[in-house]
């Protein structure tokens, strides 16, 4: 088991946290460090930072051992694990749109015709209340994943309608494959719209936040 | 191996033609299917018949149809069963076949371990030698000096080529007719191979200067059952990329099909191979086939092999990876008549310039014995980021002279306009005498192209066989 995951810490089993004080002023740059984005994009070439017998331990490491957080950080690749936060996922598809019948193009002809509707996406209904807002500045969701407003199901929203924002705050968390990537509004101005719900899927794209900007 | 499930929801990790092929069958099948796709595919063919879709990225592959985490954050959101990779893109990647493992996501294809094997070029033919299959007299190894790279030489016998271990497509090549020239050529394939494929590991083989290429279909399921459905003739190629194919060869008999079907198929046993894949396979003038490579995915040309032999491979892929027994045997395959395929590309039929943009009339030819594969419409904008393909043409008809006058046909009434397409060079080569013939090799486009004023691919590469998609 490599250096890293020996520092997993773990709040439900009441273990010492192993980590030693440099790693908490390492975590503690890290917060200080918002000079840009802070969502966790895997570099392309992964296979030089992380490879898959380590990533399978860390699964199952987490879900051996009931971990709720979890730092890992080695050559300049850092990980954050939040689990069971928001209590399991249910299993059902997230919420929606309603199915969008659409014409079936006429089979067998030699004109192909055009298919008139868009089957349902996570961003349907956001575009089009975003569209709207032409004169405000939308943030946007960077990747595909499941929103939620708050750090945790019960802590307070990160933003609500009327709070000011700064380049650096962070407006939502949104979580992508167990991971929760912190989304920062990179503008100053109000919240004037919010497009999203909590626990909703979110596609690359999508209108996250209307800002007035300031 | 987990007894046999029915997938309920399927993603599609592509674009295109293929995204669309994959999502018709899976309609049939009653399986629910997800596209992803990247901002500027949002009005793609593929977006609109799949039931789900999402945007996984911006534009360029690298951050939408190769973004591993982008797509399994998808996949699990979505809740599906398995992702169908296609061809190219993550069709290959042992990587995100692992990673789809590792989240219970069933990916459609051969295990991790089976796609890194074959994917390694010096380690595929060490594994194929192993298995009995013919491979083209060549360094067993990676070359490591100058003096290695000549015995070797003198013992396969000049010309050789060299090529690079981890890669294809042309890229880390060279043609050595001399001993005198190999110390260079080995020196600058291995530093365009590091270049291109990040290994700079080259091995060397026997180079053959007419070669036909020849692939194996094969059907293989997770209890070690496997069949091969018959041959590809492929030979049409430009720089590597085939242009047009046809299932039977022309030049094939029954003896040696079943020989080249058979060592397919015991190569397949001997590494634990399943779902779909190819043999590409090189035939020397004398008719002796040699291993090239293993495509371990679905290919581009695999609707003619579903013409002639009544069979559908994404079916079989779908039905496979769900843990079905194959469900026939060798005895059961069958081939009839003969079908042609025409690669319709987005690009200026002579000078070979991409021509993406809006398409304005849009007409596709129907009629007895015609499918067209597309994910085109009238007024789509074909976008520039991706490969050129924007339909398959396939004819299929009793005889070869007849599949060649309904392709003729076909290509006729195939009126595309706002962009310009390959579909006038697909009709000089129906017209053209040597390829009626049916006695053609690889050099065949070149020495076409420079008969019919065409641009001529012209380069000594041209001539190399190796990776071709």
């Amino acid at each position: 088991m490599s250096a890293g995951i020996k520092r997993a810490m773990s709040d439900q089993d009441n273990q010492q946290p192993e980590a030693d004080s440099s790693a908490t002023t390492r975590s503690a740059e890290r917060h200080r460090d918002r000079g840009r984005r802070r969502h966790r994009q895997l570099p392309r070439h992964l296979e030089a930072s992380i490879n898959m017998d380590e990533l399978r331990e860390l699964v199952g490491l987490i879900n051996d051992n009931g971990l709720t957080d979890f730092e890992l950080e080695r050559e300049g690749f850092h990980v954050k694990i939040g689990r069971n936060l928001y209590g399991e996922r249910p299993a059902t598809a997230p919420v929606l749109p309603p199915i969008e019948h659409h014409a079936i193009p006429a089979a067998g002809s030699a004109v192909q015709s055009k298919p008139t509707a868009t089957p349902p996406h996570p961003g349907a209904h956001a575009e089009e209340a975003a569209s709207e807002d032409q004169d405000l500045h939308l943030i946007t969701s960077p990747i595909v994943g499941t929103f939620y407003r708050s750090p945790s199901p019960t802590a307070e929203s990160f933003v609500r309608i009327g709070s000011h924002v700064e380049p650096s705050t962070v407006v939502c968390i949104i979580e992508a494959m167990k991971l929760m990537n912190e989304i920062q509004a990179e503008t100053s101005g109000e919240v004037v719209k919010i497009y999203v719900e909590n626990g909703q899927a979110v596609e690359f794209g999508q209108p996250l936040y209307g800002i007035r900007q300031t | 191996m987990n007894g046999p499930r029915r997938f309920r929801k399927i993603l599609i990790a592509n674009r295109g033609e293929i995204a669309c092929r994959i999502i018709w069958t899976c309609k049939e099948m009653g399986i629910g299917t997800v596209a992803v796709h990247s901002d500027v595919d949002r009005d793609s063919l593929h977006v609109r018949f799949a039931d789900e879709s999402v945007c996984i990225g911006p534009a360029p592959s690298a951050q939408s149809y190769l973004n591993i985490p982008a797509i399994i954050s998808a996949a699990e959101i979505f809740n599906v069963d398995a992702i169908h990779p296609g061809y190219g893109f993550l069709a290959e990647s042992a990587y995100f076949a692992e990673i789809c493992e590792a989240c219970n996501i069933k990916f459609i294809g051969p295990r991790p371990n089976v796609i890194q094997l074959m994917g390694e070029k010096v380690e595929a033919r060490r594994a194929m030698a192993a298995a009995g299959v013919p491979i083209l007299p060549g360094s067993p190894d990676a070359i490591t000096s100058e003096e290695e790279g000549i015995r070797l030489a003198r013992e396969i016998g000049f010309p050789v080529i060299v090529k690079a271990s981890a890669g294809g497509g042309g890229r880390g090549m060279r043609v050595v007719h001399s001993e005198g020239e190999l110390g260079h050529a080995l020196e600058t394939a291995s530093t365009e191979a590091a270049a291109a494929f990040k290994s700079g590991d080259v091995y060397i083989e026997r180079f053959v200067e007419r070669p036909r290429h020849i692939e194996i279909q094969v059907l293989a399921d997770e209890h070690g059952e496997c069949v091969y459905l018959g041959e590809r003739e492929c030979s049409i190629q430009r720089r590597h990329q085939k242009l047009l194919e046809e299932a039977p060869s022309p030049m094939m008999t029954p003896e040696l099909r079943q020989q080249m079907g058979e060592a397919a198929v015991a190569a397949c046993k001997s590494i634990g191979y399943s779902s779909a894949g190819t043999f590409e396979f090189l035939l020397d003038e004398d008719q002796r086939f040699y291993f090239m490579e293993m495509n371990t995915r679905i290919q581009v040309e695999h609707p003619v092999t579903e013409m002639v032999t009544l069979t559908d491979i994404v079916r079989n892929q779908i039905r496979i990876a769900e843990g079905e027994p194959l469900g026939f045997t060798q005895d059961d395959v069958i081939m009839v008549g003969h079908s042609i395929e025409c690669r319709i590309n987005a690009e200026n039929p002579e000078t070979f310039v991409p021509s993406p943009g809006k398409i304005t009339t849009f007409n596709l030819p129907g009629g007895p014995g015609v499918r067209v594969d597309t994910y085109v419409y009238p007024e789509y904008r074909v976008p520039p980021f991706y490969d050129s393909l924007i339909a398959k043409v396939v004819v299929h008809a009793r005889t070869r002279d007849l599949a060649i006058a309904r392709m003729r046909r076909a290509l006729e009434a195939m009126v595309i306009e706002g962009i310009s397409t390959t579909i006038p060079l697909h009709l000089k080569i129906m017209n053209d005498p040597v390829y009626q013939a049916g006695n053609f090799s690889t050099r065949f486009l070149e020495d076409f192209l420079s008969h019919n004023g065409g641009r001529s691919s012209g380069t000594a590469s041209a001539a190399l066989t190796g990776a071709a998609v």
